[in-house]
């Protein structure tokens, strides 16, 4: 017993810590058992993970019913965003018409959003958000970035009815813009996508993809808004004249916002028309959204202030 | 209470024609909700009540049109009238039934309003009428009933709408 013990003390006096390496019967022994070692650690985990398993399982129901609603909530924000990215564009484009476009045709202009539709489908009218609070008054010219919209028809304090071009009760006194031929466009019952331009001079040379521009006759309209551009004519059933298909620049069923001119002062200078941004600028005729040069020289002063 | 939940329901039908419908509209043409719930109702409930409802209906539809302020008033009370008149004639369990109803109640009232159109000088030539506005429209109303008709028939039976006027 006093020999082991007398053993015992020697020994861990000899493997105390800072010795520089294992004893021979050390090493073997580690060695030997190192494999096995790492076999028993590694069931060792795989055991602890099973028995873990129900207890991680109800957290990872509860993590899952987290993530999901934060999945759904980032969803709603990304929706958001893209909503606000939208809008951003279109009132940038708005913006744009405002500071580039506007100076130079001398339109002063009030942007307003649009606030609802006509219920029925027989008539093309949307309700903006200014009034005659704001200086709305019947007549006024609506525009957006694309070209011509329609006219107020009627207002309220806080509302204004815009007639779209697309009703059949709108007449807009137009010209090819090319070759001046002049006509009437009018709207055509519940069809945004297309207006007729009608009462064009037998003889007239109207072919596919020509711009037409408001003339001003009449002065309900300025001249030279871009209206859309021609698809295809024929003659009108009275034989006495032509007629157009005309493909609106503006995206009717896509107006959100659009701009009224409440008034026309002289343009700022005649060769700042070629200085015009997209799409009132130069550019193919036959895409919707997108307008030649829509005014000529001198075309913009031919419409009074109101 | 029967009569202020048939306004609301109206009223409710008209906010959305003039705001959600138009981005669910086809080529350029939305159902007729309005017309829909007075046909509902006419058809539930016999001529007087759907001649009455049908004029309030109109009159809701030409104050938001704000143009021609009786036209639809008097179209969709003669078409509530007469949808009325089939209240005990028709069997009212069957949905295609009231698909058919509200295809020829909307095809009444838009040809209705046609010819008062162009009474008031609104001349819109015969066939883009029929083709662009008067069938597009009855077709897309009258697809939208059986998403709507069960349910107003149970609540006309025992829901809030079961009560008298």
């Amino acid at each position: 017993m006093a020999l082991i013990i007398i053993f015992s003390l020697a020994l861990m006096h000899y493997t105390k810590f800072g010795r520089a390496g294992a004893s021979p019967m050390e090493s073997v022994l580690k060695d030997f058992l190192a494999p096995a070692q790492g076999l028993a650690m590694n069931l060792g985990h795989r055991l602890r993970g099973l028995v873990s398993l129900p207890f991680d399982l109800f957290n990872a129901a509860d993590e899952n019913q987290l993530m999901k609603k934060q999945i759904i909530e980032l969803e709603g924000r990304m929706r958001q965003y893209e909503e606000l990215r939208a809008e951003n564009e279109r009132l940038k484009k708005l913006l744009d018409f405002k500071t580039g476009v506007a100076p130079v045709k001398g339109y002063e202009l009030v942007a307003a959003a649009v606030i609802g539709r006509d219920p029925g489908n027989w008539f093309g009218t949307i309700t903006i958000n200014k009034g005659s609070g704001e200086g709305m008054i019947p007549n006024m010219t609506v525009i957006n970035e694309q070209g011509l919209v329609g006219r107020i028809v009627s207002v309220t304090r806080n509302t204004a009815e815009v007639l779209l071009i697309t009703d059949s009760r709108s007449g807009v006194a137009a010209l090819v813009q090319e070759n001046r031929v002049p006509g009437m466009v009018e709207g055509v019952a519940s069809s945004p996508g297309q207006v007729r331009m009608v009462h064009i001079p037998i003889g007239s040379d109207v072919s596919r993809g020509q711009a037409v521009v408001t003339s001003g006759f009449g002065s309900l309209y300025p001249k030279g808004i871009p209206i859309g551009w021609t698809l295809e004519s024929d003659k009108e059933p009275s034989g006495l004249f032509n007629r157009a298909v005309i493909v609106p620049y503006v995206d009717f069923n896509r107006l959100e916002e659009v701009m009224v001119i409440t008034g026309v002062r002289t343009p700022r200078s005649v060769t700042g028309e070629s200085g015009i941004p997209h799409p009132w600028g130069e550019g193919k005729a036959d895409v919707r959204g997108r307008s030649p040069g829509a005014v000529r020289a001198g075309e913009a002063g031919g419409v009074v202030g109101r | 209470m029967r009569l202020y939940l048939l306004l609301f329901l109206l009223l409710a039908a008209l906010f959305l024609q003039v705001t959600l419908l138009n981005l669910l509209s086809v080529f350029g043409v939305k159902p007729d909700l309005v017309l829909i719930t007075v046909v509902f109702n006419a058809f539930l409930r016999g001529p007087r009540e759907g001649a009455l409802l049908g004029f309030l209906g109109g009159l809701f539809v030409d104050l938001a049109t704000g143009s021609y302020v009786g036209m639809n008033s008097l179209s969709m009370m003669s078409v509530g009238y007469l949808v009325g008149l089939t209240e005990s004639k028709l069997y009212k369990d069957s949905s295609l039934m009231v698909v058919f109803l509200v295809w020829l109640s909307s095809f009444a009232a838009q040809f209705s309003n046609y010819i008062l159109l162009w009474l008031m000088e609104v001349y819109i030539a015969p066939g883009v009428a029929l083709l662009n506005v008067i069938i597009p429209t009855a077709t897309y109303t009258a697809l939208l009933v059986p998403l709507s008709y069960r349910r107003f028939y149970r609540s006309n039976h025992e829901g809030w709408l079961c009560s008298k006027l």
